[in-house]
């Protein structure tokens, strides 16, 4: 039913054997940095977030076709979506374990990593964001057991366990009121984190908590549609119904246009305040070090070249077009957080009232940010195709054909059967 | 595959739920921050521009006694523009806002007010996640990004460590010498007026161009310098309250020679 590429016999060795090597790399640079410390990174006093916090972020984003799938399935019950939120459900939990390891790599007191827990602070956006992130893995964690439960290996050894933790999937709905509120919660704290903070005025705006939920929700359907197609095209245990992601699809060009109207007046707009700081930090984004990023990165490759060929139903069905449209969106989403945790720390404001300059900074990640974050990545991938391998995370076969009303499911021309 | 949820199930759930609830506010308490205890002090710094002649002699106190790196001081010298051909200075330590933001933005509440206003850090809560670096306007914070173990160069001439080393991984700054304070309060001491019991930076200056003292005291040497001169504060705008004041530098002839205590 889906289209293949012939691998070669060797190619699931290869790739396994690349990231695990990738991963080994990465370990070492990790212990170099556990060992001397952060001092080993290119981050200094003035720009004291860097590389690791950006995949943080974009891992947290991308992870969230997780609750919105889960939500589109057992809440708005959109049952054809099922197999699909079952992929995002996998991703989610793969991209926050990873925002996790990230995050331990970047704190200065990984031993501490608890404290939030302990210790409250109520008024902060970022104790927010870290309670419902150990709060949603919970809920991604118990939404990932039914996942392993029921894969036939771990069916044949342990029958009662797999019982046990098929059992839990009956509380689906449940779970995906739990990850809905938390996700919303914290989707948006993150980009409150850096709203709240009057100290760097190009942050200083609500704004920034509707965008990240935004993008993230367009960015996670995106991953999870991408992952899926990738699947499917690469593995012989995958398998996809072109129809459903075609659906998806289309929903995520519609939404990149209403991001592409938010994220356009949201920069634009702050021409007009004036505010010293601020004002600089827009013309880094606009015309200076970032604006490459911003103007093709973010804008035209992230979301209007995608908008376009998701919406319109010739190129998206066009399977080349299709997936080049879901990897934009993805690196778009990826350079928005980039350029939003970068562009508030590359203009220091003076606090002295005869120096009118600000102060510009520069951040470049250092060798051993650099092998750990890629060594993140690669654990990701590795595990994520262990999963298709071995989990069946990207199985739509199991779709009953009845639940699929096909005046709305089926496209007109589907070229891949 | 049932995916329904009884009506047993469900009591069940909302059960271990609310349980969970209960327990975790039985355990934390109110997780509001409780009354704080009352000071009578509100300590406070101001800074006379007029008098500062730059040497830096309070940075080197405050790297002596708090055993500071010398390349992250919590005091900083900073020259600025010269009015009238004379060089003007602003030593910069942490404002100690009373809307500071910092604090009201670190996740495990690592940095806090005391009841006199002293914003503190609990170096054994910093998680080193450096929010608070982002969130200071006056860039008041340094991180140690590994472990200090070189010798400083300001002991002993200009004094001795009298606080701990920070451990790698927080974030630390200026704390008004809390220590000097209240170990001064508890010998009958008054801070700003009495050397022992006042910050090495005021306690260090050669020319009096730094005030220590009581907010709630009209007769403290800083109630008295604010009331005598115009003083502006660091980014008044932004709401912060610093409790640093500075005394903008003057003509030579409106500085009172014989100073304000």
């Amino acid at each position: 039913m889906n289209q293949k590429i012939k691998l070669h016999r060797f190619a699931f060795p290869v790739w396994a054997a690349v990231l695990a090597l990738l991963m080994v790399a990465g370990l070492a640079a990790a212990i170099t940095v556990f060992i001397n410390g952060l001092v080993v990174t290119n981050l200094t006093d003035l720009v004291p977030w860097g590389l690791w916090i950006g995949i943080d972020l974009s891992a947290i984003a991308l992870s969230a076709g997780a609750f919105t799938l889960s939500a589109a399935v057992y809440l708005f019950g959109w049952k054809q979506l099922q197999p699909l939120a079952r992929t995002a459900v996998f991703v989610g939990f793969l991209g926050y374990t990873m925002a996790m390891l990230c995050l331990l790599m970047d704190i200065g007191r990984p031993d501490r990593f608890w404290h939030a827990i302990a210790f409250w602070n109520i008024h902060s956006p970022l104790w927010e964001v870290t309670m419902c992130v150990m709060f949603y893995f919970t809920v991604l964690l118990l939404e990932v057991l039914p996942i392993v439960g029921e894969a036939s290996w771990f069916k044949a050894r342990w029958p009662k366990l797999s019982h046990r933790l098929h059992g839990i999937h009956k509380y689906a709905p449940v779970l995906a009121i739990f990850g809905l509120g938390f996700s919303l919660l914290h989707q948006s704290s993150l980009g409150a984190t850096y709203g709240v903070l009057k100290a760097r005025p190009i942050w200083y705006k609500p704004s920034l908590a509707v965008l990240f939920i935004v993008s993230a929700v367009i960015g996670g359907l995106s991953l999870t549609v991408l992952s899926s197609k990738l699947a499917a095209l690469f593995s012989e245990r995958a398998n996809v119904r072109d129809d459903i992601l075609d659906k998806v699809s289309k929903v995520i060009g519609w939404m990149l246009f209403g991001y592409l109207y938010l994220r356009f007046w949201d920069t634009l707009g702050m021409e007009y305040t004036l505010e010293p700081g601020r004002t600089e930090g827009l013309h880094i984004l606009t015309s200076g070090a970032l604006a490459f990023n911003f103007w093709i990165g973010e804008l035209l490759l992230g979301i209007l070249v995608p908008a376009i060929i998701l919406v319109t139903a010739k190129l998206r069905r066009e399977p080349r077009l299709h997936l080049l449209a879901l990897v934009l969106a993805v690196g778009g989403l990826v350079a928005y957080r980039w350029d939003t945790n970068i562009v508030g720390q590359m203009v220091a404001f003076s606090y002295l009232p005869t120096q009118l300059e600000p102060l510009y900074t520069a951040y470049k990640p250092a060798l051993v940010e650099v092998l750990v974050g890629l060594g993140v990545i690669a654990y990701g991938l590795l595990a994520f195709t262990l999963g298709v391998r071995y989990l069946n995370v990207v199985d739509h076969s199991t779709l009953p054909e009845e639940v699929v009303e096909p005046a709305i499911m089926q496209p007109a021309v589907m070229p891949t059967d | 595959m049932n995916n329904k949820i009884g009506r047993r199930d469900f009591i069940k759930l909302a059960a271990v739920g609310t349980a969970v609830t209960t327990v975790t506010i039985a355990a934390k308490g109110n997780p509001l921050p409780e009354a704080e205890e009352t000071s009578p002090y509100r300590w406070a710094m101001v800074i006379d521009q007029a008098k500062c002649v730059g040497c830096g002699e309070c940075s080197l106190a405050c790297q002596a006694h708090n055993d500071t790196r010398a390349d992250a001081p919590w005091n900083r010298m900073i020259e600025l523009e010269p009015l009238n051909g004379e060089a003007v200075y602003a030593p910069v330590p942490c404002m100690h806002c009373e809307n500071a933001p910092c604090v009201d933005i670190c996740p495990v509440g690592a940095t806090y007010h005391r009841a006199d206003g002293i914003v503190m850090m609990d170096y054994e809560k910093c998680i080193g996640c450096r929010y608070c670096q982002l969130a200071c306007p006056y860039g008041a914070r340094t991180f140690n990004w590994d472990a200090n173990t070189a010798e400083n160069t300001a002991v002993p001439e200009w004094g001795e460590p009298e606080i701990e080393r920070r451990p790698r991984g927080v974030a630390e700054k200026c704390t008004f010498c809390f220590h000097r304070i209240d170990r001064g309060l508890a010998q009958g001491l008054m801070p700003g007026i009495d050397r022992q019991a006042t910050p090495a930076c005021v306690a260090a200056c050669p020319t009096g161009a730094r005030i220590f003292g009581d907010l709630n005291d009209p007769n403290s040497p800083v109630s008295l310098a604010l009331a005598k001169y115009p003083s502006v504060r660091l980014r008044n705008d932004l709401g912060t309250n610093p409790r640093v004041y500075y005394l903008p530098a003057r003509r030579e002839e409106e500085v009172v020679e014989e100073g304000v205590s």
